[in-house]
């Protein structure tokens, strides 16, 4: 399992690393009892600071989403904090925030927005 | 302009006793009547990784020289490893590590000969680990040191630096003509040492310094202009483009006026966002974009 970490975004690296294990995790791409990279994996795969991967997981840990296990590093947790529709909204807000933006910047109209969007989430299907 | 100078711990709970391994006051220095470093105090905690950035000339050298001792301020209190630079003991000297700004180096020596004859001063020194890195990092034990290129020059430099896994470092542009994926390795090594080792780093490889530091230290004109938590900072500085000047209120931290209105950098801790006129676009900022805006 991999992050994509970019240290030159304006989301700090411990908040990225968060943001994917929450995506993944709401996503089922990672499962109650999955492992999550050790510290050190993380740390060394993209030369960062291992005390900002430390802060991360010890951020998911309070949050419920992970555990630690004695010698074996992080897991995901096997009773997984329960999300209502409301707390994954709020998760997606961030990059139509960005959308938003890019689409005011761009004179599009909301309805053609609106149907772009509606395109791109169903598109998938 | 915000002046806490003062960072929290880095790690607060297991290092509430240790005390700060560099803890400056009051420092004054100037060359020739000309002021370099003014009033200038900085307390660095146990394992914070601090960048310390600025334009060439704004005293991040004079700083490190004077935290070594190797320049002598006309004021101000310095205490590196709890102990006064200008007289440090041989004990806390076997736990600093320092990388000058151009290597300085025994030229007739070959590399090998080098690193054993610094390591022969240190008694924690890793002869197996400083030979490890040696072949890691390209160099060969046999070559002269005069006919090294400088980027193979500043390697050495850091193993010199390293070879006693001090816990303390200060890193003039330590990487400046190493290539990126050397510059990795680099980092990667800075973090072997247990617990975290404290580094002081002056970089302008701004996108590395965004990898490893907890802190930032933003200096312009022998001041410091911003010093904070890296992750803090990168959440609550925005860039916002404006018709007009805001009115300078606590959390403005600059306003350029160019020919298309006002580029302002806001602290969101302190400013009141509902003075921003409505529909005005606030976007984050990295390192590099703060460095435009503070520093211009």
């Amino acid at each position: 399992m991999f992050f994509d970490i970019n240290p030159s975004a304006s989301v700090p690296i411990y908040r990225q690393i968060i943001e994917q294990v929450r995506r993944m995790v709401a996503g089922g791409l990672l499962k109650p009892g999955d492992d999550l990279p050790s510290v050190r994996t993380v740390a060394v795969q993209h030369a960062v600071n291992p005390m900002t991967v430390s802060k991360a997981y010890s951020l998911l840990e309070a949050e419920g989403l992970a555990t630690r296990q004695r010698g074996m590093g992080m897991v995901i947790a096997q009773r997984l904090p329960s999300r209502k529709l409301d707390d994954r909204l709020e998760l997606l807000r961030p990059s139509l925030q960005a959308a938003a933006q890019h689409a005011r910047q761009l004179e599009i109209p909301l309805r053609e927005a609106l149907a772009l969007f509606k395109q791109e989430i169903e598109g998938d299907k | 302009m915000l002046d806490s100078s003062d960072f929290p711990a880095a790690n607060a709970a297991s290092d509430a006793l240790a005390a700060d391994p560099i803890q400056v006051s009051g420092l004054n220095l100037s060359y020739k009547k000309v002021p370099v470093l003014r009033d200038f105090r900085l307390s660095v905690p146990p394992g914070a990784v601090v960048g310390l950035v600025g334009a060439n000339g704004a005293g991040k050298t004079s700083l490190m020289r004077c935290l070594l001792g190797l320049t002598l301020p006309q004021s101000g209190q310095i205490r590196v490893l709890g102990e006064d630079p200008a007289a440090l003991s041989d004990s806390a000297r076997a736990r600093l590590g320092y990388v000058a700004q151009t290597p300085e180096l025994i030229e007739w020596m070959k590399v090998g000969q080098y690193l054993d004859y610094i390591g022969a001063f240190y008694p924690s020194w890793d002869t197996r680990r400083v030979q490890q890195l040696t072949q890691a990092w390209d160099l060969s034990p046999k070559q002269k040191i005069v006919e090294l290129s400088l980027g193979q020059k500043q390697k050495v430099a850091l193993l010199q630096a390293l070879g006693h896994d001090p816990e303390l470092l200060l890193l003039d542009e330590p990487v400046a003509s190493l290539d990126p994926l050397m510059r990795r390795d680099f980092m990667r090594t800075l973090f072997e040492h247990a617990p975290q080792r404290t580094v002081l780093i002056s970089s302008h490889l701004l996108s590395d310094l965004e990898r490893i530091i907890t802190h930032l230290v933003l200096m312009k004109d022998g001041r410091i202009l911003l010093a904070d938590e890296w992750d803090v900072l990168v959440e609550v500085l925005q860039r916002v483009q404006l018709r007009s000047r805001l009115p300078d209120e606590p959390g403005v931290l600059v306003q350029h006026e160019h020919a298309d209105g006002v580029t302002a950098v806001i602290d969101t801790r302190l400013f009141d966002r509902s003075l921003l006129p409505h529909g005005v676009q606030a976007s984050g900022m990295n390192l590099d974009g703060l460095f435009v805006e503070l520093v211009s």
